[in-house]
């Protein structure tokens, strides 16, 4: 049977070998990292972001690179899902986008500050982490029904996609907040549909939806495309 | 117990019952935040909860390290610790930096990086504090009239640790490189050097409880801790799959990983096996069951639940997920919470005179805070797993999903009720047995 002193030596040396080895991999890593990351990208305001992000602890309710806690949504690819404003409205006041749901820190961030956060994000959008977050692989939405080519996901506006699939859900994908828009269009004119958008209090008083900060066209290309998500 | 400075540990150990039960009082705020209560919001967030958490639980394990190396050491060496007035001052100041650690969480300051949260003035603080207990106990064992194995690798455990905290302070811009380093530290601990603490402690608890003999002992000791490096170091691969960092980690992570399991199994079935053999019958059962169920569930919480998201594959979907919290809290539970119980259990009673933790008391609080915690895993892991296929899989929203689930944290909280029962119990045994007594060896019963 193996003796104490080759026992020593087992771990000796299997230490050293591994030790060794990973001491390599952390050199080759350091030297590859700068490309896979768009290192080049990583601007003042990419850096001040970064800060504001350790500063504030946001990784102690969300995930970044699938990192921090599992409180609040992952954040690595908020940039492409919900786009800038959605981005500034909850970091302006945390209430905006999700009333009355799971709260947020209400922060008091200047103008510079914010640029800097929605940069940063910008930039993780970017970075190639082999792949995650995956797409979701059961997700059988890209179906099109009756209503034609319109509710196929190719076109619906972006920002469909970014504000309003937060809170409610079209061919059930999306957000549970909000009631479902499945044949929206059936129910309300696009005329409706716009002012509602514009300022949904002003036309049902304990609305609990947000007045979400959107432009003109957005408001235009909005209606028109709810207004023909028929039954 | 041969040596009056032995009793240095007692403060450390006090400390540990304090630090645990708040640990325990942020998780439930935590708990009762996911299901939705969350009145404290404007006073505690959760992330600030979430970094007192996380703290307390480091600041405790490592205070338990360092009781447990000045209870073992002094008799490992054969002599007095060098100074009992420094071993205070070192025990003071730590505790001073911990509670100044928790205390800042609450006004935002900290470092938002997950379990390297304490800030970085603080940081340098920690340095100089761990040199202090690495000066003390080094002295202690070179100036000692034996050197074992043990103690050594004990030693070399809590050198590194401390050595490897440095890596976590590396300054970079990039956030890729800020994770790459944060797991050299955490990764590092946790699945090395931790674990040759944990060998350094569990091998004396063997010798001291179950009569086989050193040699055997020492021997498998080196051969355990000889897997957790093979495996540890490189498995550091299995958190750099997806944070930006090249795609050959996915397969050297991948493969060294899948291995880390088997340190842990030969840790088990050495405990089990040494106590088979062992001839001695030793009073103690308490702190034989402590140490038989450290390396049990340790295999079972780090091993097994680790090893059940360590591919890549798997990984992809569960990063970030509940998944993770579910193999965080058995893991820590097994290997090193149990751990820290095991050694106070063994030295408590042969420190103060005394042992109440005797009887219905002791199989009371091991069996109700086991049973507790493989039911907050299994809460852990219904919604962690619910979590990855509704949103991971079927592409739904964060938040919807987290209502869909909502349901399984009541779980988790009636779970977590029925864990404090059983440490609640642990923590009153404690406090009874008073403090250390003037006289040696009090209690012969229990050497
Ligand atoms: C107390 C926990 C908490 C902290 C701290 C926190 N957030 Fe959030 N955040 C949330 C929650 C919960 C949501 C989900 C929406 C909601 O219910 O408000 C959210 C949503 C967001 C969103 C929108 C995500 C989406 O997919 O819709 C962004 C962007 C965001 N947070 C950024 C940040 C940043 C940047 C910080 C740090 C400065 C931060 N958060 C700190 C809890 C937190
Ligand atoms: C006592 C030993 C261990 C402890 C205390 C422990 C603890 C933890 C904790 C707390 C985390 C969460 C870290 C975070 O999210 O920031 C984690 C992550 C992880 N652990 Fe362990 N662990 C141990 C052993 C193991 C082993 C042996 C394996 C593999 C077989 C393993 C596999 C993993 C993986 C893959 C993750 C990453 C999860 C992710 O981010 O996707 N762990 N561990
Ligand atoms: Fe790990």
């Amino acid at each position: 049977m193996l003796s104490k002193s080759a026992a020593r030596t087992f771990f000796l040396v299997g230490t050293f070998v591994c030790f060794f080895a990973f001491i390599l991999l952390t050199l080759d890593t350091v030297r590859r990292v700068p490309k896979q990351t768009n290192a080049d990208q990583i601007t003042d305001s990419v850096k001040l972001g970064k800060k504001l992000w350790e500063d504030n602890n946001c990784m102690g309710c969300h995930t970044l690179y699938g990192e921090g806690a599992y409180y609040a949504p992952e954040l690595t690819k908020v940039y492409s899902r919900r786009g800038d404003a959605f981005i500034r409205a909850m970091l302006t006041d945390p209430e905006s986008m999700y009333p009355g749901e799971r709260k947020m820190v209400q922060y008091h961030f200047t103008d510079e500050e914010l640029d800097a956060l929605v940069n940063f994000f910008k930039y993780t959008d970017g970075v190639d982490l082999n792949g995650f977050p995956p797409e979701p692989d059961l997700n059988t939405n890209t179906v099109v029904d009756e209503s034609g080519e319109v509710a196929a996901i190719g076109t619906r506006p972006k920002v469909f996609n970014q504000m309003c699939l937060a809170c409610h859900a079209l061919q059930g994908q999306g957000g549970a907040i909000g009631p479902s828009l499945d044949g929206v269009g059936s129910r309300m004119e696009r005329k409706d549909i716009y002012n509602w958008l514009k300022d949904p209090i002003s036309v049902k008083k304990d609305s609990m939806m947000p007045k979400l900060p959107l432009s003109d066209e957005d408001l235009t290309e909005l209606s028109t495309f709810l207004s023909l998500v028929k039954e | 117990m041969k040596y009056q400075s032995q009793k240095v540990a007692y403060v450390f150990f006090a400390t540990c019952m304090l630090l645990l039960g708040l640990q325990i009082v942020y998780g439930f705020i935590m708990g009762f935040a996911h299901m939705g209560f969350d009145a404290l919001h404007n006073i505690i967030p959760f992330n600030a909860a979430r970094a007192t958490h996380n703290n307390l639980l480091v600041a405790w394990l490592l205070m338990g390290f360092m009781g447990a190396a000045y209870y073992i050491v002094p008799e490992e060496a054969d002599r007095e610790l060098v100074s009992i007035k420094w071993a205070y001052v070192q025990w003071a100041s730590f505790v001073v930096v911990a509670v100044t650690a928790v205390i800042g969480f609450h006004f935002n300051w900290w470092e938002g990086r997950k379990f390297l949260e304490i800030p970085r003035p603080l940081d340098y603080l920690v340095v100089v504090n761990v040199l202090l207990f690495i000066y003390l106990i080094g002295t202690t064992i070179w100036k000692g009239k034996r050197y074992t194995t043990t103690s050594i690798v004990l030693f070399f455990g809590l050198l590194m640790a401390a050595l490897l905290y440095l890596p976590g302070m590396i300054p970079t811009e990039n956030q890729t490189m800020d994770s790459y380093w944060r797991w050299w530290v955490v990764h590092l601990w946790v699945e090395g050097v931790w674990e040759l603490i944990m060998g350094g402690i569990l091998s004396y608890l063997l010798i001291k409880l179950t009569g086989v003999d050193r040699e055997i002992i020492e021997k498998w000791l080196y051969i355990i801790v000889g897997f957790t490096f093979l495996s540890g170091i490189l498995g550091t691969g299995h958190h750099y799959y997806y944070i930006g960092t090249p795609r050959y980690w996915l397969m050297i992570g991948g493969i060294f990983s899948a291995l880390e399991p088997l340190a842990f199994l030969g840790m088990a079935i050495y405990a089990i096996g040494m106590a088979r053999k062992g001839g001695r019958n030793h009073p103690n059962k308490n702190a034989l069951s402590w140490t038989i169920g450290c390396a049990v569930i340790s295999f079972v919480g780090a091993g097994f639940l680790g090893f059940a998201h360590t591919l890549p594959q798997v990984n992809m979907y569960t990063h970030g997920t509940l998944v993770t919290a579910m193999h965080g809290h058995m893991a820590f539970w097994g290997a090193y919470a149990m751990l820290i119980l095991a050694i106070i259990s063994y030295s408590l009673p042969i420190m103060t005179g005394r042992n109440t933790m005797n009887g219905v008391a002791s199989g009371f609080a091991f069996w109700t805070s086991n049973i507790g915690m493989i039911a907050m895993t299994l809460a852990f892991a219904v919604s962690g797993i619910a979590q990855v296929y509704l949103e991971r899989k079927m592409g739904m929203d964060f938040l919807t999903v987290q209502k869909e689930i909502q349901v399984h944290f009541f779980g988790l909280v009636l779970a977590a009720a029925l864990f404090t029962l059983g440490i609640g119990v642990y923590i009153y045994a404690f406090i009874k047995s008073g403090i250390p007594t003037k006289e040696l060896g009090t209690n012969p019963d229990y050497h």
